[in-house]
């Protein structure tokens, strides 16, 4: 006969658990929440994000007690959750207004940057917020991620790697596509400002 | 990082970035902990080490476990009672014992009355299924005596449209009544 007794883990009540996961994850959860907004650009994919992130991580209580740094790794996991919902809705007869996946196409940004461009096509003093928010609504999903998560959170490149599982070298890559296409999209956008006027 | 590049990095940086809504974050960790499926969750380890199956016996640990016998039709039982004196918590032994493996059995437990299961002070209900192999085990279920008064503990077996029930009363006295 095997005797099982209930361990003094399993003997926590729910609200302790649920009042333990907030008290890890409560003060990491506007940054992701900003993180997912920059990624999917609206309210309220950013909070189904968020929500479904906090679904998959609540059983993971035990092991997000023994996180030196939870952000990263929760990080990670919000992307892998984020590329998922990607797939689905590219599968998906419905299609939100997002640009296709071009990751891999980098003559295209290339194509979308004035030959001209240098220095002077990024004056600093004319990249106006409303300027870089158009373009950066115009950007993929793809590019928004590598570069929110690199150029404005400031994580570094094996950091990125470590929460993309990808290589360093594949995440240089899509970097330079992404400030290429960014770039691609602002003069884009300076020279139909221009032809309007 | 070239000059345009950095250019941008701080264009980027200028972004407006929305905090989340104060009620959106409530209302997002109370979702997460109402999904969990707490009560499959956290009996999940010892429901895995459950392997066998045939009848239920419900009885104090300190007392001798009433067996019934491999699974006669519909048959309810109900063990004698049992008195706890108020605030005490004493483990309740659950006899399953099975003569063939079955896949899928729903186990329920419900306390009521004066009792609750230690650790699971919100919920009177436990249900999960698991997969019961040929053999016999106890599962140790600390109850707590929460009130004075009666209460009862219920566990309530299922599979392929059979049900076993099987009661155990429990009677809850204050510590001064209990001594005398």
């Amino acid at each position: 006969m095997e005797i099982m007794v209930l361990q003094k883990r399993a003997r926590s009540s729910h609200a302790n658990a649920a009042a333990e996961f907030d008290h890890l994850l409560r003060e990491h959860v506007p940054a992701l929440y900003r993180s997912a907004y920059r990624w999917t650009g609206t309210v309220d994919r950013a909070e189904d994000l968020v929500q479904e992130l906090l679904v998959r991580l609540y059983p993971k209580l035990d092991e997000l007690r023994g996180l030196d740094r939870i952000r990263p790794w929760a990080l990670r996991v919000m992307y892998r959750i984020f590329v998922d919902q990607l797939r689905r809705e590219r599968s998906s007869p419905v299609q939100f207004n997002t640009d296709p996946p071009d990751d891999g196409n980098e003559e295209e940004a290339q194509d979308l940057i004035d030959p001209s461009a240098g220095p002077a096509e990024l004056l600093e003093q004319e990249l106006t917020q409303d300027r870089v928010l158009t373009a950066w609504e115009r950007l993929g999903e793809e590019h928004r991620v590598v570069l929110s998560m690199h150029d404005i959170e400031d994580y570094s490149l094996p950091e990125l790697a470590q929460i993309m599982d990808v290589p360093v070298g594949t995440l240089k890559s899509r970097l330079h596509r992404a400030r290429a296409k960014l770039k691609g999209l602002l003069a884009t956008e300076r020279i139909s400002t221009v032809d309007r006027v | 990082m070239d000059k345009d590049a950095e250019i941008l990095r701080q264009a980027l940086e200028r972004l407006p970035a929305p905090e989340p809504r104060p009620e959106f974050i409530d209302r997002a960790f109370a979702a997460a902990a109402r999904q969990a499926a707490p009560s499959r969750s956290r009996l999940a380890h010892l429901v895995s080490r459950w392997e066998t199956w045939v009848g239920v016996v419900v009885g104090a640990a300190a007392a001798a476990a009433l067996m019934l016998l491999v699974w006669p039709p519909l048959l309810s039982r109900e063990a004698r009672g049992i008195t706890l004196a108020l605030n005490e918590m004493r483990d309740i032994d659950v006899l399953i014992d099975s003569e063939r493996a079955l896949d899928g059995a729903t186990i329920h437990i419900l306390a009521t009355g004066s009792v609750v299961l230690d650790g699971f002070e919100n919920e009177r209900e436990i249900d999960w299924q698991t997969h019961l192999a040929q053999g016999s085990n106890v599962l140790s279920l600390p109850v707590v005596a929460r009130s004075t008064g009666a209460g009862q503990l219920v566990a309530v077996i299922e599979h392929g449209g059979r049900t076993r029930r099987v009661t155990i009363n429990l009677m809850v006295r204050d510590r001064a009544a209990t001594r005398t």
